[in-house]
C-alpha cells in the first residue's frame, strides 16, 4: 500500500521560534552516511509545500528538564549531540516544529556531502549521555498522545 | 553491534508521538504486525519496541513503534531469569 507523502506544512505546530539559546538533543553519534540515510527516509515519507522534505529529528529541551528528557527518550543512546538552536540556524538550517512538542525537524536543502558536513559540524561533537541505561517511560497513549492520533491497526 | 528486526532512526517521531520507519526496512516484514515486539534501530543503537500500527505513506508503508523502556540487554537478562531452571 502507498499513500503519498504526508504534507507537513499544515501540521507544523503554531509555536514561536525556538530561542537561539535553546538546547537540542539528538541521539548519536552521527556520521555523514547516517544523516544522509535518515534525511532520505524523512523525504520518502514527508513533504513540505509539495516537495520531499529532507530532514532529521531533534528534540528541544522544553517543558521538562534535560535529565528527564534524556532518561525518557534517549536512554538507549550512549552518546548524544547537544547543539544550541543557534548553531544550526547560523549554518542555514531551518528548525521545523513537526510532530508533538518538543520534536523538531532540521531541514536540509540538498543533503549532498557539503551540506551533510555542515550539519555534522552544526550538531557538534557527540558527548556521553549521563542518562544512558536509566530509562523511564516516554509518551503514553491517553496521557501524552491525544487519542485521535492513533490509527486503527491495519 | 546489534542485528535489528527493523532499521530505524530512534530519534524519529511524528504527530502520533511514536517512533516511525518504513516496513520495507524490516529484515522480515512478516514479523512486523501490530502488537509484535521487535528490536529497532541500527547496528550501533537499538531498542525494544512494540509495533503499534502500519499506515500507507510515501511510496510504502510506515510502521509506528512504541519505544519500550530499558536496554536490549535488560530484556536478554529478563528472559534468562525467566527461563533459568
Amino acid at each position: 500500500m502507498a499513500g503519498g507523502r504526508i504534507e507537513q506544512r499544515l501540521r507544523l505546530r503554531a509555536e514561536p521560534p525556538l530561542s537561539e539559546a535553546a538546547v537540542l538533543v539528538r541521539g548519536g553519534p552521527d556520521t555523514q552516511d547516517k544523516l544522509a540515510r535518515h534525511a532520505r527516509r524523512t523525504a520518502r515519507a514527508w513533504s513540505l509545500d509539495g516537495q520531499p522534505l529532507l530532514g532529521i529529528s531533534v528534540f528541544a529541551v522544553l517543558d521538562i528538564p534535560l535529565d528527564e528528557l534524556l532518561s525518557a527518550r534517549f536512554a538507549t543512546y550512549r552518546m548524544i549531540h547537544m547543539p544550541a538552536a543557534a548553531w544550526l540556524r547560523d549554518r542555514g538550517f531551518e528548525l521545523l516544529p513537526t510532530g508533538l512538542r518538543p520534536h523538531y525537524t532540521v531541514r536540509l536543502r540538498r543533503a549532498d556531502s557539503i551540506e551533510l558536513d555542515e550539519l555534522l559540524a552544526a550538531l557538534g561533537p557527540p558527548v556521553a549521555n549521563v542518562q544512558y541505561a536509566r530509562s523511564t517511560i516516554w509518551r503514553e497513549e491517553g496521557r501524552d498522545v491525544p487519542r485521535r492520533h492513533h490509527r486503527r491497526s491495519q | 553491534m546489534y542485528r535489528v528486526d527493523i532499521t530505524a532512526d530512534l530519534n524519529d517521531e511524528d504527530e502520533t508521538g511514536y517512533l516511525w520507519t518504513f516496513l520495507d526496512e524490516a529484515r522480515d516484514p512478516g514479523q512486523i504486525t501490530p502488537g509484535a515486539l521487535v528490536v529497532a534501530g541500527d547496528e550501533d543503537t537499538a531498542a525494544v519496541c512494540q509495533v503499534v500500527d502500519l499506515a500507507p505513506a510515501g511510496d510504502g508503508t510506515i510502521v509506528h513503534l512504541r519505544l519500550l523502556p530499558g536496554l536490549v540487554d535488560d530484556y536478554r537478562q529478563l528472559v534468562e531469569r525467566a527461563l533459568a531452571s
